[in-house]
């Protein structure tokens, strides 16, 4: 058995020695022009000018495009995939990311104004400083607590509003009645701050139009190649079997990389334009402004406790920025992944939550690793913290006292989402023998004896991940049906390759997928390749997003594969006279049960080509397609642990130590496992403790373009993590496996958050807001000291 | 190919670097590059010419000087931090290594570089304050020296003047100083939010000599004078501590960004200062 070992990752080899082939590796046999980009400097503005005459002059330059141009050639714009929706049944004001500005109107920093194409990179930058631009400056407002202000200025002033839709879930009146009768209501402001992925390879798209075929190419750093088809039928108008679009391999993605950005659908229009590939690579300043945003919400939170800590309901009423425009999933978070899942770990019995989506002149807010999850999970565990130092119940005993038991499974919750399986406590007592959490409160009663500032931290959530099924996603909001495909293709001398319609971007699919494949094949792992990232190769695909590979595509590639078992045993028993189901499959040999009679699988692949001496009905060949619609999403759950130390003069935050445990079902393989919780838990922790987004509150300017002003943790400033694993079967795909790849960034901002808090509640601090620098938490012990006087 | 379009020139030697210098106005020395190359591929600087002085062989030393160090121009970071003679003779700056950038980066970028570049919030400059650093400018008209104090006027801003080269940088012997870094930053190894380099001469007891020296809080690393005069000629306890750490933070008038706002800075000041007077103090004989 490969599943359940941690068998090295097949391909480490490759990009340890510095052999992947990223976009800005491709050759062609053609030379490649580049794209430079004109991008607007303010936040909002009008375009009186565009004079390119003196940049479309200068050396090297093959031509210079505006929005002019784009709108006469009958471009379009990027549809989303999941168009928002306003469950109160109004028409949602809807403006979706434009490619380039065509309306003479800019939105926001970073809006592209015009595209160069040059020889080299060098004459495209070179000639996208000449072209001249005229703005004229309007007011901009990138504060999402403003959004809605009476003053604050409007993004599309032809909406009226600067409100996207509102929606509403859950038991309102239950709720309403649950906080009025409470004995004790808890209320924290909480803003989610604005971050993005920072993935290691900046995006970079190339295009190229074969005249002769009347055939496209593009290749792009996306983590759903088959979706990107979809967007050009909008964008460039270009049908999805005109278009080949390669991913290759994919330098991180978190989400960040779903998306049809300007820059894709630019490069494929001026290869179109100067029949001349054409490649784009961001620049690290370029992706930090421009790669969509993240998270963004303001929440102002009640929670009602009975007099044991029990909690008895929750409202919440949220902002949630959409930013300048609607990027194409942003309303996957907002209509599906935020909401659902605001019961966290816990039983609680009455939940509401209103959500008002809103535009600022700011970068799209779109999906990154968690998306939803961990704005809700910090927006429930930031009450319960509070409410249990307020009640003076120990906060690891008032959750206890709250969590789901594993009886109540399948768990329905206030907000209409079943939880098919978990043990929350059983997570819970793990955690707690993990951190010896007992010793850890007399350690910190202890320093804070000698003035020592020590917290202790927890969060409990689940996560929905795994998406579909098609018909419940659908019901969310997506238009793309979530399922996904897998071809296992038997090569007649018995080796395989698999295609997949996920997309590994880091996930290690070349390992865990053969993993799957090899145990339902009973071959040697090192007989299957895997080919993923290509539409002209794998039949369809939906992507690697929201911890889904696993239980769908990974799900596809073993239906497949014991579809390819089923037909291979026909032939077999037909070539070695016996019925198929006195056959078994294992080390490469089909063996009649109870004999030493073997017969090798490369024989009957071989024969399953070239031979005419087959069953009647068997059709030659040996490849099998699945289409695998998951029975449910998964839900995989965790609670997290840490202990922080707050210098009480500089107020520097360290974080001494992190605690996991994780129930993700069936583990394919106990190392990626801990790869995806690691990764997870750093960027969790680069949210909680120092990434944000940063805008100027007054000219809209944006702070955070480059890694100087925009931190991202190192591995000296986290510790080494604590991780152990409970079990519960997933019971939605035949493995029994849950997403693993998002529990770190959903409960590390809420976890630490709860340390800084547990830290420094004796002083009189409440909440907060993250990232939680020094002079954050200086300034809320100073505010917290001026209101105790 | 991000950077706008520039002239190319290798010095072989301090002469040919000084030649060129003077033949050339419009060029910027290029030594480690870690800040200029990363402003100049973001466009926010465009010299219309470079002076590389990396092939020059002879000016990446770290000797002794009777009692103190000289330090070439050219000695990189990395070799500095881990330099045993350094580490004898300036342990502060061994200290404020500890909080200087990245390793990558100070694999190649190098001290003279550093304190010619004169970012506001850089620790080099500060240290050499601190411990009474002289620098050796050169140009085709001969050499002459200043003193750190003097050395740093204003954001990127240096008493270096047109077709001058930074060539060595002096350290004195310590003798029985004490000393002491500290420094607050939102990550560690990135640019400070503030930063005080403390050296401290202690006689019977008392404060002879005190230099307190911050960085990030003004638009030069500066010493902090009525910190300082607070110390002097008294023996150093906690009323005194706390006397320097109140002074300090008075004697700055820090600016608020996306990182830091000013009162913060203030008391960051008088945390830092609290702290390496005191350890300093320790260090003293």
């Amino acid at each position: 058995m490969y599943v359940g070992q941690a068998i090295r990752r097949r391909e480490d080899e490759r990009f340890l020695r510095g052999r992947g082939r990223f976009v800005e590796d491709i050759t062609l046999d053609q030379p490649i022009a580049h794209a430079a980009f004109v991008r607007s400097p303010h936040a909002h503005a009008a375009v009186t000018r565009v004079d390119t005459a003196q940049a479309a002059a200068m050396p090297g330059v093959l031509a210079v495009l505006t929005g002019a141009d784009w709108t006469a050639a009958g471009h379009g714009e990027a549809e989303g995939v999941w168009p928002v929706k306003d469950m109160s049944g109004a028409e949602s004001r809807t403006a979706y990311r434009p490619l380039i500005c065509v309306d003479g109107v800019i939105r926001c920093v970073g809006e592209i104004v015009a595209m160069v194409v040059a020889e080299d990179r060098h004459q495209a930058l070179d000639a996208a400083e000449a072209v001249e631009v005229t703005y004229e400056e309007k007011p901009a407002n990138t504060v999402t607590a403003r959004a809605l202000d009476p003053d604050t200025p409007l993004v599309h002033p032809g909406f009226g509003t600067n409100e996207v839709m509102v929606t509403e879930h859950g038991l309102k009146a239950e709720t309403e009645a649950a906080l009025a009768n409470a004995h004790h209501v808890t209320e924290v402001v909480v803003p989610t701050n604005r971050v993005t992925a920072a993935s290691m390879e900046p995006r970079a798209y190339l295009g190229h139009y074969d005249r002769v075929n009347d055939r496209y190419t593009v290749w792009t750093t996306n983590q759903a190649p088959h979706i990107v088809r979809r967007y050009f039928t909008k964008s460039l108008h270009i049908p999805e079997h005109k278009l080949r679009v390669i991913a290759p391999d994919v330098g991180g993605g978190f989400g960040m990389k779903l998306y049809h950005y300007p820059e894709e659908g630019l490069v494929l229009w001026g290869a179109i334009v100067c029949d001349r590939p054409v490649r784009w690579v961001g620049t690290r300043s370029e992706c930090l402004l421009g790669d969509t945003h993240a998270r963004d919400h303001y929440t102002v939170g009640r929670m009602g406790f009975d007099e044991n800590g029990k909690i008895l309901g929750v409202k919440f009423e949220t902002l949630a920025a959409f930013g300048a425009y609607e990027s194409q999933w942003q309303a996957s978070i907002t209509n599906a992944y935020h909401f659902t899942m605001l019961s966290c770990a816990y039983d609680i019995p009455a939940i509401h939550t209103t959500v008002r989506a809103v535009y600022t002149n700011a970068t799209p807010v779109d999906a990154y690793r968690g998306a939803g999850r961990p704005e809700a999970v910090y927006q429930v565990e930031r009450m319960i913290e509070n409410g249990a130092q307020e009640m003076g119940i120990d906060p690891l005993e008032l959750r206890a006292r709250n969590l789901i038991p594993p009886e109540k499974f399948p768990y329905q919750t206030a907000l209409g989402i079943s939880y098919d399986s978990g043990d929350p406590p059983a997570l819970m007592e793990k955690t707690k023998a993990l951190a010896d959490y007992d010793a850890l409160r007399d350690e910190q009663a202890k320093l804070r004896a000698e003035g020592q500032w020590m917290g202790i931290g927890i969060s409990a959530f689940f996560d929905m991940a795994g998406a579909g099924p098609v018909k419940m996603m659908n019901d969310l909001g997506a238009k793309v049906g979530c399922y996904d495909v897998a071809s296992v293709r038997v090569h007649p001398d018995g080796r395989i390759t698999v295609f997949a319609g996920s997309h590994s971007h880091g996930q290690g699919h070349e390992t865990t997928w053969s993993q799957i494949a090899a145990d339902r094949l009973g071959c040697d792992i090192d007989h299957i390749d895997l080919v993923e990232g290509d539409t002209d190769r794998v039949p369809m695909g939906i992507g690697t997003w929201g911890s889904r590979s696993l239980s769908t595509a990974g799900m596809a590639v073993y239906t497949a594969a014991d579809r390819v078992v089923a037909k291979a045993k026909r032939l077999a028993a037909h070539m070695m006279e016996c019925a198929p189901e006195d056959l078994d499959l294992a080390d490469g040999e089909f063996t009649v049960k109870g004999t030493d009679r073997k017969l090798s699988f490369a024989a009957v692949a071989n024969a399953s080509y070239h031979s005419g001496d087959r069953p009647p009905d068997l059709e030659i060949g040996l490849e099998e397609t699945s289409f695998f619609d998951p029975a449910d999403c998964t839900y995989p759950s965790a609670i997290h642990l840490c202990v922080v130390m707050v210098d009480p003069e500089t107020c520097a935050v360290t974080l001494r130590n992190y605690w996991a445990v994780d129930d993700v079902g069936t583990v394919i393989n106990p190392m990626v496992l801990h790869g995806q919780v690691h990764g997870g838990l750093v960027q969790g922790i680069g949210q909680a403790l120092m990434e944000e987004c940063a805008y100027d509150a007054e000219s809209g300017q944006y702070l955070s373009g480059t890694f100087m002003d925009y931190a991202i943790p190192h591995a000296e400033d986290v510790p080494s993590f604590g991780l152990d694993a409970h079990f519960t079967r997933a019971l939605g795909n035949p493995l029994g496996a849950k997403g693993a790849g998002e529990s770190g960034t959903i409960g590390a901002p809420a976890c630490i958050c709860n340390g800084v808090t547990d830290a420094l509640w004796h002083l009189g601090v409440r909440q907060i807001t993250q990232p939680m620098t020094p002079r954050k938490i200086w300034r809320a012990i100073e505010d917290a000291k001026r209101a105790s006087h | 190919m991000k950077p706008a379009r520039f002239r190319y020139l290798r010095a072989e030697s301090v002469d040919d670097a000084l030649q060129a210098l003077a033949d050339n106005p419009d060029a910027q020395i290029l030594a480690g590059g870690q800040s200029l190359i990363a402003m100049m591929n973001l466009r926010l600087v465009k010299p219309a010419c470079l002076i590389d002085i990396n092939r020059i062989w002879n000016i990446g030393y770290i000797d002794e000087e009777g009692d103190g160090v000289a330090i070439g121009t050219l000695a990189r970071h990395n070799d500095v931090k881990h330099s045993p003679l350094i580490r004898e003779r300036c342990p502060l700056l061994t200290e404020a290594y500890e909080s200087i950038a990245h390793h990558t980066v100070r694999n190649r970028g190098t001290l003279g570089g550093n304190l010619c570049h004169a970012d506001p919030s850089s620790e080099a400059p500060a240290v050499m304050i601190a411990v009474g650093a002289t620098l050796e400018l050169m140009s085709v008209h001969g050499k002459r020296e200043v003193g750190a104090e003097d050395f740093f006027l204003g954001t990127y801003e240096t008493a270096r003047r047109q077709g001058e080269m930074l060539t060595e940088i002096r350290i004195p012997g310590r003798g029985a100083d004490g000393w002491a870094f500290a420094e607050i930053s939102n990550r560690h190894g990135d640019f400070a939010i503030a930063v005080i380099a403390t050296t401290l001469r202690l006689a019977n007891g008392r404060c002879e000599v005190a230099r307190v020296v911050a960085s990030g809080v003004g638009e030069h690393a500066a010493r902090l004078k009525p910190a300082e005069d607070a110390l002097i000629g008294r023996p150093i306890d906690d009323a005194r501590i706390d006397a320097a750490a109140a002074a300090a933070a008075g004697a700055v008038d820090p600016h608020s960004d996306s990182h830091a706002d000013a009162a913060y800075r203030r008391d960051a000041i008088a945390a830092l200062t609290r702290r390496t007077v005191s350890r300093a103090a320790e260090r003293c004989g």
